[in-house]
């Protein structure tokens, strides 16, 4: 997958996150593009204006302002054009009942956001050997 | 990953056999179940042989002799019990029709089957860092 470069939507309102994320992408030298959406909204604008290439994968937080991750999940299910995209959520929340409404919208995983960047850089490359199995 | 059951639906032997060992080997703390057809998936799903707890990930090779993976995953997606089940489709058939069934259904990955031991022990070494990375809700059904 990785070969192929797909590209990567992240929706992430927090700009420390979104740079955390951009840092482990060139540390474990992931060269997709990367796409930023700031809330469920922006994200969905994006996809369905096709202002920017249909990614294979998202990485999305859950606590957003306007529209959150699960309510962007519901959205994004519903959507015949979009309701294959994969989805990792990248969350702070270890709430139970935000775990079960992810995966009952079939997330392909659900990580909790390393608190320090290193934690981040191996969360990041766990991602990328997955991901490096997957045919998309 | 502790007490957890993983289903593998797959009916050859060999790859089965390795996936044993690679999970003993590894040390994947996880219990790993199999079936060799739908029905005795779905037996262990919802029939007389249910597992308890249900797993929460599953690995099915959707073009082995036997196993109509995509009618599987469509029963498992349509199940109130059943529909969060992390699945992760194993294929040694270049067939794209049945991976966009497959990614329709929202799998977890489509990956190419592994035949070599050491190449089956690199693939389940991957997926069990990765499914350690992820967390899982608590409940167990």
């Amino acid at each position: 997958m990785i070969q192929k470069l797909v590209n990567i939507l992240l929706v992430e309102d927090d700009e420390v996150d979104v740079m955390n994320v951009k840092r482990a992408f060139t540390k474990n030298n992931i060269k997709n593009e990367l796409f930023v959406a700031g809330n469920g909204v922006e994200a969905l604008g994006m996809l369905r204006t096709s202002i920017v290439p249909l990614p294979r994968i998202i990485i999305l937080d859950i606590n957003m302002p306007k529209m959150n991750g699960i309510e962007f999940l519901k959205v994004l299910r519903e959507d015949e054009n979009l309701k294959n995209i994969s989805v990792f959520v990248m969350t702070t929340s270890n709430e139970d009942s935000d775990k079960i409404n992810a995966y009952n919208l079939n997330v392909a995983g659900y990580i909790l956001k390393p608190l320090s960047f290193e934690k981040f850089i191996t969360s990041v490359a766990t991602l990328k050997n997955f991901w490096s199995l997957c045919e998309m | 990953m502790e007490g957890l059951n993983i289903l593998l639906v797959d009916n050859c032997k060999n790859f089965i056999e390795n996936a044993v060992n690679a999970f003993s080997q590894i040390g994947i703390q996880s219990t790993l179940c199999f079936a060799e057809n739908n029905t005795e998936a779905w037996s262990m799903l919802q029939g007389d042989y249910k597992l308890s707890p249900l797993p929460k990930i599953m690995l099915i090779d959707t073009n082995a002799e036997g196993i109509n993976g995509i009618d599987l995953i469509t029963k498992i997606r349509d199940n109130f019990e059943l529909k969060s089940i992390l699945i992760f489709v194993i294929s040694d058939v270049d067939n794209d029709e049945n991976k966009q069934a497959a990614l329709n259904l929202n799998i977890a990955a489509y990956m190419s089957k592994p035949f070599e031991k050491g190449e089956i022990i690199s693939f389940f070494s991957t997926l069990n860092d990765y499914w350690n990375s992820i967390e899982f809700s608590s409940e167990n059904k």
